[in-house]
Formats: structure tokens, C-alpha cells, sequence
């Protein structure tokens, strides 16, 4: 094919996709063309066709990844800004937290030793509920696959942010700080949005617990390498 | 113009940051990211006073903005597992979506409760 021989044709290519679905996405604000869906679809409508390998894909794209690195350092900002709030309550925040990625990491490990599926696929989707900064390490860690974490990781932001929705229409929650969390420990950065569309308040918690979930699994990472 | 040189200075910063944690993590050999060393030492420049989050508040938006962009790469990956989807895609998705349920149920009722507990208490 001609246009693989363009040295950057698949870096302009997502450039181009992200920049479009990222314009259609806050034109017509339906979920289903938000860039988390859209990007990776028509990318794949493109690269499937011309039978690309991911190695072929990721030659001029894969520095991009590399931005992840700073994108954990900024973090620190909206920790700091949440601090009042994490001093309130830090104590319901935390149990939610550690209760929440202990559910998932069992139900997780679980789930797919009951599918009998294999080891790497299972502990790639051990830290599927967290962020993707974090997540990837912590698959490494594991001895998962990062890329399939981050393609797990998607698909748990998907549902989760349309899951949370429901679950909030159905579940007595009575304070913000559990609606937040919910999206937070869940469904990571889809689920903020969410929560932030859900009022400022959830989106404040979401977002903090979010970070906080991601550091606290990084940390146990080592721990639960041993133990799974 | 003048937004778009402050965004690239503090984007310059929090890369700096980020290449100061990875050689910190291997001169001290600490097993942690060295984006998460860099987080750290940010918030510790934050609690100093020495940095003001303002000051790096764009920069950090927008990465945090477009977040997306820098991991879809690696969701290209798919590109190799297509016969990994094909054969166990169904199985994979229903763990991810019970678990999902799960993490919902366990991590709301917990923080809810604790809430609640602690209104009682503290009234």
C-alpha cells in the first residue's frame, strides 16, 4: 500500500480522528460518539482492512504513550485542590476505596479463573477498574499484558460510566460523596465525566478518588504479585 | 498566543518533573513509576509553598483534558488480539461487566454508610 509508506501516516491519522471525534462529541453530545469509542473504531475500520499489525501501527504512534509519564505528575493538582475534602473524609473515602478494588481485583481474578481464561488475559484484568497511567504498570507488575490492560480499561469505562447512571437511579445514595466515589473506583475517567454531569460535587469526588485509587493499587501492587 | 506560550512552559514543566522522578526512582532504585515520584514531589513543592497549583493549573488540564489521546495507542493492541476477542471476547466482557457491578455496589454502600455512621455519631 502506498500510503503506509508515509513515515507518519498513522500518527496524523489518530491526531486527525481524536481532533474530529472530539469535535463531533461536544456538537451532538451523544455517548456513543465520544472519543473513547469513536477514535478506536475508525481507526480500526481503516487499519483492519490494510491488515496492519499493532507493531506497524505503534512504530510512529508509540511516543505518545510516553506523554502518560506527565499526565501522572498533574495528577498532583487536583489532590491538592481536594485536600479540604480529603481531610473531611478521608476516613469513608478510604474504606471506599480499599472495599472497592479489593471487589475488584477478587471478582476479577475470580471471574476469570471461573472462565477458565488464560493467566495473562486474567491478570490484565486484574487492575481494569483504575486509571490507565496506573493500570499499565500495575499489569506489568502482574505479569499481564499493559496494552490488552488498556484496552480492558476502555471497555470498563464504557460500561461502567453507562452502569453508573442506572445504578445512581436505582441505589439509595443518599450523599454526594457515594455517588462520586462510585464513578471514581468504577469507571476511572469516563466515569468523572459522568459523575461531573451527575453534579460538581461527584465530579470533585469522582475525580480525587480516581487518582487516590490508582496510587493505592500501584502501591499494592507487589503485595498482590505475590499473592495472586 | 500568550495562553498557548504559558500552556507549553508549564507542559515543559511537568515533563521536567516527570524526567527528574524517573532518575530519582533509579538512583535510589525505588521500584515506583517515575511519574508517581514526580507527583509526589509536586505536591510536596505544593504543601511548601514553593509552586502554586495555579501556576501549573493549564498545563495539568490539559493533559488531564486529553488523556484519551495518549493511551490510544495502546488500545490499538487490538490490531494483534482480534483472535483473542473472536475466541474468548464474551467471557472477557462478561468479567469485566460483573465486575464492574460489583466494584459500583461494594465501593458506594461502603463510602454511604461510613457517611451515615458518622453523621449519627457526630451529632
Amino acid at each position: 500500500m502506498k500510503l503506509e509508506l508515509m513515515p507518519v501516516f498513522w500518527l496524523a491519522l489518530t491526531l486527525g480522528t481524536y481532533i474530529f471525534s472530539r469535535w463531533i462529541y461536544r456538537r451532538t453530545g451523544r455517548y456513543l460518539l465520544s472519543p473513547l469509542i469513536l477514535v478506536p473504531v475508525l481507526l480500526l475500520a481503516v487499519a483492519v482492512p490494510m491488515n496492519t499489525a499493532y507493531a506497524e501501527y505503534s512504530a510512529d504512534t508509540h511516543w505518545l504513550m510516553l506523554v502518560l509519564g506527565p499526565v501522572t505528575v498533574a495528577f498532583a493538582v487536583p489532590i491538592w485542590q481536594q485536600r479540604r475534602l480529603l481531610a473531611r473524609y478521608w476516613s469513608a473515602l478510604l474504606l471506599g476505596m480499599v472495599a472497592g478494588s479489593v471487589a475488584s481485583i477478587a471478582t476479577s481474578f475470580g471471574l476469570a479463573k471461573a472462565l477458565a481464561l488464560d493467566s495473562s488475559v486474567t491478570m490484565s484484568l486484574v487492575p481494569r477498574s483504575i486509571t490507565t497511567p496506573f493500570a499499565m504498570p500495575v499489569s506489568s507488575d502482574l505479569g499481564g499484558v499493559p496494552e490488552l490492560t488498556a484496552v480492558f480499561v476502555m471497555f470498563t469505562g464504557v460500561f461502567g460510566a453507562m452502569l453508573g447512571g442506572v445504578l445512581l437511579k436505582w441505589l439509595p445514595l443518599r450523599t454526594p460523596l457515594a455517588r462520586g466515589a462510585l464513578f471514581g473506583v468504577g469507571a476511572h475517567g469516563a466515569g468523572v465525566s459522568r459523575a461531573h454531569e451527575v453534579g460538581g460535587e461527584e465530579g470533585s469526588v469522582a475525580g480525587l478518588v480516581m487518582v487516590l485509587t490508582g496510587l493505592l493499587n500501584l502501591f499494592a501492587a507487589p503485595l498482590l504479585a505475590a499473592l495472586l | 498566543m500568550k495562553r498557548f506560550t504559558r500552556l507549553l512552559i508549564e507542559l515543559v514543566v511537568l515533563l521536567a518533573i516527570y524526567l527528574f522522578g524517573c532518575q530519582l526512582a533509579m538512583w535510589l532504585a525505588w521500584p515506583i513509576p517515575g511519574g508517581v515520584v514526580g507527583l509526589g514531589l509536586l505536591l510536596m513543592a505544593f504543601a511548601s509553598g514553593l509552586v502554586k497549583p495555579a501556576a501549573l493549573q493549564l498545563g495539568a488540564g490539559v493533559l488531564m483534558a486529553e488523556m484519551l489521546l495518549f493511551f490510544i495507542p495502546a488500545l490499538m493492541s487490538l490490531l494483534d488480539y482480534g483472535g483473542l476477542l473472536r475466541n474468548e471476547g464474551w467471557r472477557i466482557l462478561l468479567v469485566i461487566g460483573l465486575s464492574t457491578l460489583a466494584v459500583m455496589l461494594v465501593t458506594a454502600f461502603t463510602v454511604e454508610l461510613v457517611c451515615r455512621w458518622r453523621l449519627r455519631h457526630e451529632a
